[in-house]
């Protein structure tokens, strides 16, 4: 066999390490479901600990931790203990981004690489603006639905700044992957938070417009429904008294009579005390089958039993809904 | 033999006896797969004890070594005056990130961590130990000292994420206590509230995309500290402090074409939130809008013929899911599974 230069030489045998007398796990009494650890895991380990205890903090320890975390990225232990070390010796904080990236590979779903990744670029401040978003920017094209990223990328425009572009950004993912909920979010996130935009009101028109498109595009997706519903939260009146939002409804369903998020907005605005016109009434009665038995006595009972049938997983729910509407449905 | 073809084959029940070899198997040892999340071996610990408990399985258990063991975990401060320095004085949750205490038993390297305190006190319940010999007022004092001006819960005090997940464990350690002088629940509250997203979901901290897990901890919490009462969908459309409705019908759309429930619209189902989201459905008092049959049909295509659940359908098992799953079929009121206390993630009883 080979010698391959990725095969790791135990501590023991490793010359710069022999003044350091490890220090093995205690378990205590009985353990209970215990693991069976690898012998490099567990000698890895038993010089962490020794280092730790000692509180040495050097490059050699500093590497050590580098070894812990790629067989333990989940120990919170051992990246603090390096932060420590990195802090005593002033290091390079932009080598560090190197190595999270690094890590990053084959760790990315790991709450302690992503802190740590925060911990570095809060200390580099304004210079880790661009860097973090082309950093989350990377993962995000590898898993555009990453929560870490999206996360770590939202933190870091609060903090650090960069929303030049993060609307464009929003809008090129949306354009990639309509379904993407993560990127809906993020839009959301952007036209309710940016310093350079004018906040939900002065956004909403814009928004609506846009939103509107994308069901239209794919009337089942959910997320640019609730997107919609979501630009009037706090507005109630604004969202009964917009024509675009009964319109966009009216609209899908003519074409496809399925389509439960159109119906559920249609019943919420019943619910909520809209007056419906002539051409949405029509349009409901079309919906309701002829093998449905005695017409329902309102819209928003029509309403109900046409999601009964289309949204059948959710019957229960939808026959529910049917028996506890509130007042202002059940006077239309 | 083909394991990914094996475990395909259509299994049209649930393998009760199966999944306790499964979970009798993991209590005798886990695999070396399990180092990489040993630095939570409470957690998986707690999978173990509680799927066992689920299954009316711990007969056969040594509880008191089981006791002794979660409390050879604790943090203990050498004197009350130890309370006022910052620290957390709770559980660690492994032996990896525990260190002696120095000569005059001061305990220097205090890496306890608010999950694993939640899942150390959890066990100690499931095996019914007297909580009260724990010293609970070291760990409620020093927990506020994680509390964040913005009501949310940092897990350990040497620095890391805060997010929703630490403030349910804040909350369920403070009702396992019987003790709210840990929390600021107001605080804790306006919180979780800023958690709501505009579709009705809970993300993991403010902003976040509202998803399944971070739904649960927000609703278990909010229930735990008592701001969510019983029969809540006949209060809807009364004030509520957080978007019922909405939340409602976020959490319905969960449950997918195929049966199963996904964590986040547009993506796959996962059998763990089955648990997650159905948990919140049950807080609720909406379980039963779930299509409970498809639900079932989706977990048994996750059941594996090792026992255990996988995350995907035809897909390995492991622990984290397997315990959800698990967790799931005693909301769908499979035979012979004790009831669960949502919002504790124990069963009633131990709760």
């Amino acid at each position: 066999m080979d010698s391959d230069e990725d095969e790791r030489i135990p501590f023991s045998q490793r010359a710069e390490w022999s003044d350091v007398k490890p220090v093995s796990q205690d378990d205590g009494p009985n353990p209970v479901v215990p693991i069976a650890y690898t012998d490099d895991f567990r000698e890895t380990m038993d010089y962490f600990r020794a280092v730790y205890q000692s509180d040495e903090r050097t490059h050699r320890s500093l590497a050590l931790t580098e070894e812990a975390i790629d067989m333990n990225a989940g120990n919170y232990t051992v990246w603090h203990f390096r932060r420590l070390i990195l802090e005593t010796l002033n290091a390079d904080l932009h080598n560090e981004l190197d190595f999270i990236e690094r890590i990053a590979k084959s760790n990315s779903k790991n709450y302690q690489i992503w802190h740590h990744r925060r911990w570095v670029a809060e200390k580099l401040g304004t210079k880790a603006t661009e860097l973090e978003l082309d950093f989350t920017r990377k993962v995000l094209s590898l898993d555009a639905k990453h929560y870490h990223a999206w996360s770590h990328r939202q933190w870091s425009l609060q903090v650090l700044g960069g929303w030049e572009e993060e609307l464009d950004y929003c809008g090129k993912l949306i354009e990639e992957d309509i379904f993407n909920n993560s990127a809906w979010n993020q839009r959301y996130f952007v036209i309710t938070r940016s310093p350079l935009l004018g906040g939900l009101q002065a956004m909403r028109e814009s928004e609506v417009r846009y939103t509107v498109e994308a069901i239209l595009a794919n009337p089942d997706n959910e997320s640019p429904w609730r997107y919609l519903r979501g630009l009037y939260k706090g507005d109630t009146s604004l969202l009964l008294s917009d024509p675009q939002v009964v319109s966009v409804c009216l609209k899908v369903l003519s074409t496809s009579m399925n389509c439960v998020f159109a119906l559920s907005l249609l019943l919420d605005l019943l619910c909520l005390g809209f007056q419906p016109d002539q051409e949405f009434k029509s349009v409901v009665e079309s919906l309701r089958t002829s093998d449905s038995a005695t017409p329902d006595s309102n819209l928003a009972k029509t309403v109900c039993s046409v999601l009964e049938r289309v949204d059948s997983l959710r019957s229960n729910y939808w026959a529910w809904r049917k028996n506890n509407l509130p007042s202002p449905a059940v006077q239309s | 033999m083909d394991a990914g073809q094996s475990s395909l084959s259509p299994t049209t029940s649930f393998d009760r006896d199966r999944h306790v070899r499964f979970l009798k198997m993991m209590f005798h040892g886990l695999p070396s797969g399990y180092q990489e999340q040993e630095i939570n071996h409470l957690t998986l610990a707690y999978f173990v004890i509680s799927g066992l408990d689920i299954f009316g399985a711990l007969d056969q258990v040594d509880k008191e070594e089981i006791a002794n063991w979660v409390l050879s975990f604790q943090a203990r401060p050498k004197s009350k005056a130890d309370l006022e320095n910052g620290q957390f004085y709770g559980f660690h949750g492994s032996r990896t990130s525990m260190f002696p205490p120095d000569s005059s038993n001061v305990l220097i390297h205090n890496n306890s961590h608010l999950a694993s305190t939640y899942c150390a006190l959890a066990i100690l319940k499931i095996v019914g130990y007297n909580l009260s010999s724990i010293d609970p007022d070291s760990i409620l004092i020093s927990m506020k000292n994680l509390q964040q001006p913005d009501g949310s819960f940092m897990p350990i005090h040497t620095g890391a994420e805060a997010d929703l997940r630490f403030v349910f464990c804040a909350a369920a350690i403070c009702f396992v206590l019987n003790n709210w002088s840990g929390i600021d629940r107001e605080k804790a509250k306006d919180y979780i509230l800023n958690c709501q997203s505009y579709d009705g979901g809970f993300g993991l901290v403010p902003g976040s995309e509202s998803h399944g897990g971070a739904t649960y901890c927000a609703v278990a919490a909010l229930r735990l500290m008592g701001f969510i009462e019983d029969d809540l969908l006949s209060k809807m459309t009364s004030s509520s402090i957080i978007n019922v409705p909405l939340l409602l019908e976020w959490s319905l759309q969960r449950q997918t074409i195929g049966g199963g429930l996904q964590g986040r619209p547009n993506k796959a189902s996962d059998s763990c939130y089955a648990f997650w989201v159905g948990g919140v459905l049950k807080i609720l008092g909406a379980h039963k809008f779930l299509d409970k049959e498809a639900l079932c049909e989706f977990l048994l295509t996750c059941q594996s013929q090792y026992g255990g659940f996988s995350k995907f359908p035809g897909q390995l098992p492991d622990l984290y899911h397997s315990f959800y799953a698990m967790s799931a079929f005693s909301l769908l009121e499979e035979p012979d599974l004790k009831s669960l206390c949502v919002e504790l993630g124990v069963t009633d009883f131990a709760a």
